[in-house]
């Protein structure tokens, strides 16, 4: 076990491809164990798809990553950074993070400039001209320039959740987290947020999703993981893991789903 | 991808106007007066029974209380005390410099008015009610003001206003720095004012002047402490939240009268040689404290209000705590706070007649010391009306203002 572990530990520091690795990483909430010791590797650039069924754990690992969960066993290293409790590692990890919740989570009492612009104003010091002009930018970006100026309670779900990805890019993150991004969204919305993930997955950028989009996970995935109580259960790429899935708990669940 | 999303956002807003239509589709509306009657007053007879009684019951205290205020009353208890109402025991000539201080928030508030661009609207109604308004004050005045000089400058306080409102809605965008500068540097000034160059020492101030200073420096103080008490109540050193805790706890305990009495009596014992507060100094600290627990539990339950994904949604973009509680918690915290928050200070505004306990003059102990002169005795009644209406006059300019401020921010809309 420790011999594994420095191995990791070498591996990270001689590996500059290596975007998040976690070792290990085990979470219990009072006697419930959410996690049972995930390990797994992201390669920068990578697109990761995380499936399982609900309570197996995969948000509250996504979670783990920027530390919106203390993990209570095992390592996280995001981008040469181990998650420590100290604030200052947390922070830096937060800010080279973005991060898409299944309820967007909009700041109500800014205007969709504000819910944008806020970060890099505050966190990274930017003025406010430049940090307004990647706001505009990126609302471009994500197909809704003219709603700049509304609050996001006056937007619909597929818009706000596409203001809630231009906020976490708004960051320049090297990885962006989506956790079951389109799960709160009417059918007729799912797309338009689908298109503005694809179209980040075929860019250079760390994505890992939780969703239960197969499509997505088809067509731009680069290998997918399926939790299942806590455990890792399986990885492999999606025509692989689709096709030929290896484990009992994967094939049910792949019949459940598809 | 930049087209469908564009379509789809047509659709919605489509969508959403339509789910508004459906909203405020009206009801129908009664076409003649006597519909109205119909609908309203007598749509049965057991309502029909009920609007002839409550009609009589109201008739009948209307028109006693109409005689009395118009007949019996005896007005002139108040319009010969009437500067002990206002500024109590202070010296006839240095009470230019609360008319100085009057006219200081006069001016400022007509540019906050003009610079915020607002206009009133004029409905025939509200215009009905606006004119009534005016005329029943020009009445009161005509009966209580005397002499050319306080009528100069009682009409100059509406001048001053208008000109601060001409002058904000000329200057518009460049004053409002200076407007919100103004109110910060307004409260000091009117200390100033009535203090230096030989002014009057606060142990002579009193009347209204002494409510309204008391509860405006108990509202400025008690509720940047109260915010903090609040976050500190939730602090995750548990010295901090113990304190806070025990602070509020005992504070919010215990009857305001025996806090004053004790900020009175008990407080100078417990400070330490050479430091000798004056009564008005304690009392503002004593107001202060109480209140300030009321605040916490206020913003307390504005941050229970906030939801969780908020706090997510901020540290995930990398937002440091301090940043996330100022930027994101707080300002939602405190917006949903408001009417608890103005209901508060208004509360505190009229518990500052409390003073009435200690040997100060404000507004109703000089109703009741007006009331107690000689040829005013068995005018008790007069008096006190007086001074309720001075405090309901502040209070519910509070809450219209509160109210506005309410549909400003749009609490519970967004």
């Amino acid at each position: 076990m420790a011999s594994e572990m420095e191995l990791v530990g070498t591996d990270v520091e001689a590996g500059p491809d290596q975007m998040i690795v976690t070792e290990n990483v085990k979470k219990w909430f009072g006697n419930f164990q959410a996690l049972k010791g995930i390990t797994t590797t992201v390669k920068r650039g990578e697109v990761v798809v995380i499936l399982g069924p609900s309570g197996s754990g995969k948000s509250t690992y996504i979670r783990t990553i920027n530390r919106l969960e203390r993990h209570d066993e095992g390592r996280i290293v995001v981008d040469g950074i181990e998650l420590t409790d100290d604030i200052r590692n947390i922070e830096r990890v937060r800010s080279e993070t973005g991060m898409v919740f299944q309820s967007f989570n909009l700041f109500p009492h800014l205007t969709v400039m504000d819910n944008i612009a806020l970060a890099p104003r505050n966190v990274r010091g930017w003025p406010k001209a430049k940090a307004e002009e990647k706001a505009r930018a990126l609302l471009e970006r994500v197909g809704i320039p003219e709603q700049a100026d509304k609050y996001p309670a006056q937007l619909s779900g597929g818009q706000q959740q596409r203001v809630a990805i231009a906020r976490a890019l708004a960051m320049e993150p090297k990885i962006m987290m989506f956790d079951e991004p389109t799960s709160a969204l009417d059918p007729e919305m799912i797309k338009e947020v689908l298109d503005v993930m694809k179209e980040l997955a075929r860019s250079a950028m760390t994505l890992i999703v939780v969703t239960h989009e197969i499509g997505f996970a088809k067509e731009v995935g680069d290998r997918v993981l399926f939790f299942d109580e806590g455990m890792l259960i399986e990885e492999g790429t999606p025509d692989r893991f689709f096709s030929s899935p290896q484990e009992d708990r994967s094939k049910l669940f792949l019949s459940q789903i598809l | 991808m930049t087209d469908v999303p564009k379509l789809g956002t047509e659709i919605e807003l489509a969508l959403l106007e339509d789910e508004r239509a459906v909203e405020i589709a009206p009801t129908k509306k009664p076409a003649t007066p006597r519909e109205w009657i119909r609908q309203n007053l007598f749509s049965s007879a057991f309502n029909g029974i009920l609007t002839v009684l409550s009609a009589l019951v109201i008739t009948y205290f209307g028109f006693q209380l109409v005689k009395w205020i118009f007949v019996n009353a005896e007005w002139a208890v108040v319009k010969t005390n009437l500067r002990i109402y206002m500024v109590g025991r202070f010296p006839l000539e240095e009470v230019w410099r609360a008319w100085a201080s009057v006219y200081l928030v006069a001016v400022l508030a007509g540019l906050s008015w003009g610079v915020s661009g607002l206009r009133l609207q004029w409905t025939p109604r509200k215009a009905a009610f606006r004119a009534s308004l005016g005329a029943a004050l020009l009445l009161v005045f005509l009966y209580l003001l005397e002499g050319l000089k306080i009528w100069t400058l009682t009409l100059g306080i509406p001048a001053a206003v208008i000109a601060g409102i001409a002058l904000g809605r000329a200057g518009s965008r460049r004053l409002r720095g200076l407007v919100i500068v103004g109110w910060v540097l307004a409260f000091p000034m009117i200390i100033i004012f009535l203090r230096a160059f030989d002014g009057v020492p606060p142990r002579v101030w009193g009347g209204f002047m002494l409510n309204v200073l008391l509860a405006v420096a108990a509202t400025l103080l008690s509720f940047p402490i109260g915010v903090l008490l609040a976050l500190g109540r939730r602090s995750t050193l548990p010295v901090v939240s113990k304190f806070c805790v025990g602070f509020i706890e005992l504070f919010r305990g215990v009857p305001l009268v025996t806090l004053i009495i004790s900020g009175n009596f008990i407080l100078p014992l417990m400070l330490p040689p050479g430091l000798e507060l004056s009564l008005i100094v304690r009392m503002i600290l004593v107001f202060t404290i109480f209140s300030s627990a009321y605040v916490a539990e206020i913003v307390r339950g504005g941050l229970q209000g906030v939801h969780f994904g908020q706090y997510e949604a901020a540290r995930a973009v990398g937002l440091s705590t301090t940043r996330m509680m100022a930027l994101i918690v707080l300002p939602q915290a405190l917006r949903s706070t408001i009417p608890a928050m103005i209901s508060h200070f208004i509360s505190l505004f009229k518990d500052t007649s409390l003073l009435a306990a200690l040997a100060i003059t404000d507004a109703l102990r000089a109703a009741r010391r007006a009331s107690a002169q000689l040829e005013f005795i068995g005018d008790q009644k007069e008096a006190l009306l007086a001074a309720a209406l001075l405090f309901w006059g502040v209070a519910f300019s509070m809450s219209r203002w509160s109210q506005r401020l309410e549909r400003r921010l749009g609490v519970g809309e967004r």
